[in-house]
């Protein structure tokens, strides 16, 4: 491995294309993407970190407070729950995703009739509006006659209250989250697995090799790469975690689902402290592209 | 895929779990839709098949789509929705031919994929309140122009990358023999390498659309009245109307229609665009 990154990469490394000559046509049908990108992306940034220097009041910039901004970040307890709550939200929504879709995948890779129909229907919560599923499960997990208490009830048991207990609030919104997103990591893992070499599955099978091993030493590394990206993917879209979480409880009770993203966006919308919610914006920039950057490397070493 | 076969105890758990995963996803979607044809009184009662356990109406369906406010704002989620997929679709096309088709140096190809991918990576908390205070400069709140403009530029990423791929996959050779004979780069690309991405050109617009129909932050805080779309109606919604089930049914089922129906209709390329062009389905 080191003994590579000593060399220059290897040509077959390099993006297939490009056997026309050079000439500057190229640029012009690159330009207006990366000038739109400067326009609407880098110079938003640049000027949200000029704004982190200052105080606001009432939504006016007031005075530089150089470094306070993110001082605050240390110290308020308010950001620090927002910090916990979207934590764990990542941890346990990505997890069970990655393990119910990936375990599903497992099972439902074969032959069988209704596979298109199968797939149509994972696909659908993929884009139903997220603000709209929370809203709707305002009504889903209600408390005195929603369809799952009822159910409970039925069977003999206690309505839970998934809306007004700061415990059982999180777990609503997780459950819909998982709701949305297993059927992505199913979908994504079952293109995985259909895409892997027939062969080496025959040739070990000829070798006398069992379920068990096949899946130890064949399914697993070779599926590593494509697990590794499912899991990026989904971590950082769920840190951006907002529309549920905002319709379905508006972060209560309490502050129990006060996401951090939410928490941000009343900071600047709500209190008008554009400064402090830029210093927050960036901490969170920053933690997700930590995040990005250890998985982003794991999965290039994986690739090569 | 394994053609191992399967005991008859294995193949009817495998059935059952299939049944069970599919009626966990269309749990909600049949949720929203029997209250949106229930009577008010019928919402309080476990009941399930119109016609047989209760009698359907359409009334709610009606009187929503009566309301004012609710046109307007499927109008407005229209607009925004086609607008931004339009312009990021168009961009973005330009870019992925440039990204297939030529190579550039410092900074190079793959630089620009990064460049360009990185923008999903990016929480749109943090540029929303710079766009806030410039949209306020430029007097663009609550205007749908204004998302039209930042939806395109979060959707980027989708047909910058996914249409490079396509690019690459057509055979080179047709191009250049259009510029043997005396096309211009701009007419190969136009009259040649564009008419045959035309498929997943279509496709990613449409997955665009849907994208920008789902989009609630910005539209949250960027519109206050005359430019609210659908996601921004429906996250207020309850604090005007209580909880009323058959119009949440309802709301639920105007908001998310559209871009299920996107979805079904583009889902050959799901998979490649939520992949970002990593995994093709």
């Amino acid at each position: 491995m080191s003994a590579q990154l000593d060399s220059p990469p290897p040509a077959a490394i390099e993006p297939v294309t490009p056997r026309v000559r050079k000439d500057r046509t190229g640029a012009w049908f690159l330009a207006p993407a990366v000038v739109w990108i400067i326009l609407f992306t880098i110079f938003p940034l640049l000027f949200a970190l000029y704004n982190s220097f200052y105080s606001f009041r009432f939504g006016q910039r007031n005075q530089f407070v150089g470094l306070d901004n993110f001082g605050r970040l240390f110290t308020d307890p308010n950001l620090r729950n927002g910090l916990q709550v979207t934590l764990w939200f990542v941890l346990v929504t990505v997890t069970v995703e990655m393990l119910v879709g990936f375990g599903l995948a497992l099972l439902l890779n074969r032959e069988m009739q209704g596979k298109n129909i199968l797939r149509a229907i994972m696909v659908l919560p993929l884009f139903a509006t997220p603000v709209a599923m929370g809203y709707l499960g305002i009504t889903i997990f209600f408390e005195t006659n929603g369809p799952i208490n009822d159910t409970i009830r039925a069977l003999g048991g206690q309505g839970i209250p998934w809306l007004s207990s700061p415990k059982w609030a999180p777990v609503s919104m997780m459950i819909l989250e998982v709701w949305q997103w297993t059927p992505f990591v199913f979908l994504v893992s079952l293109a995985g697995l259909q895409g892997l070499p027939q062969d080496v599955y025959e040739a070990a099978e000829v070798d006398g090799a069992s379920g068990r091993q096949l899946f130890r030493s064949i399914t697993m590394p070779l599926m590593a790469p494509t697990l590794w990206l499912i899991l990026l993917l989904r971590m950082i879209e769920a840190f951006k975690v907002f529309d549920i979480p905002t319709s379905l409880t508006s972060g209560g009770p309490g502050r129990a689902t006060e996401v951090y993203s939410l928490f941000t966006y009343r900071t600047a919308l709500r209190f008008f402290d554009h400064g402090y919610a830029a210093a927050q914006g960036f901490l969170l920039l920053f933690i997700v592209m930590f995040i990005v950057t250890i998985l982003y490397g794991r999965i290039s070493e994986l690739y090569e | 895929m394994r053609t191992n076969s399967l005991s008859p105890v294995q193949k009817v758990l495998l059935t059952g779990l299939i049944v069970i995963a599919v009626a966990w996803v269309l749990f909600p979607f049949y949720w929203a839709f029997v209250n949106s044809i229930k009577k008010p009184a019928d919402t309080f009662r476990s009941v399930w098949i119109p016609w047989v356990q209760f009698q359907p109406t359409l009334d709610h369906w009606r009187q929503e789509l009566d309301t004012p406010e609710i046109r307007r704002a499927l109008r407005n989620s229209t607009v925004i929705s086609v607008g931004a997929a339009t312009l990021s679709v168009a961009l973005g096309t330009l870019a992925a031919y440039a990204l297939a088709r030529f190579r550039f140096n410092r900074p190079d190809n793959s630089f620009f994929t990064t460049w360009f991918l990185s923008q999903r990576v990016m929480p749109p908390v943090v540029v929303v309140i710079p766009f806030f205070l410039i949209m306020r400069q430029v007097r663009l709140l609550d205007s749908v122009w204004a998302l039209v403009l930042l939806n395109a530029t979060f959707l980027l990423p989708f047909p910058v990358i996914i249409l490079s791929q396509m690019f690459r996959e057509l055979p080179i050779e047709l191009e250049e023999a259009s510029l043997v004979d005396g096309a211009s780069r701009l007419q190969a690309f136009f009259r040649v390498a564009l008419p045959l991405v035309v498929p997943g050109l279509v496709a990613t617009w449409i997955i665009c659309m849907a994208f920008s129909w789902n989009e609630f932050l910005f539209a949250l805080s960027l519109t206050s009245n005359k430019a609210i779309p659908m996601p921004v109606i429906i996250a207020g919604a309850e604090h005007t109307r209580g909880v009323q089930f058959w119009f949440v049914g309802v709301r639920t089922m105007l908001t998310m229609l559209p871009p299920t129906i996107f979805a079904l209709l583009a889902q050959r390329y799901i998979i490649r665009g939520l992949t970002l062009g990593a995994v093709k389905g």
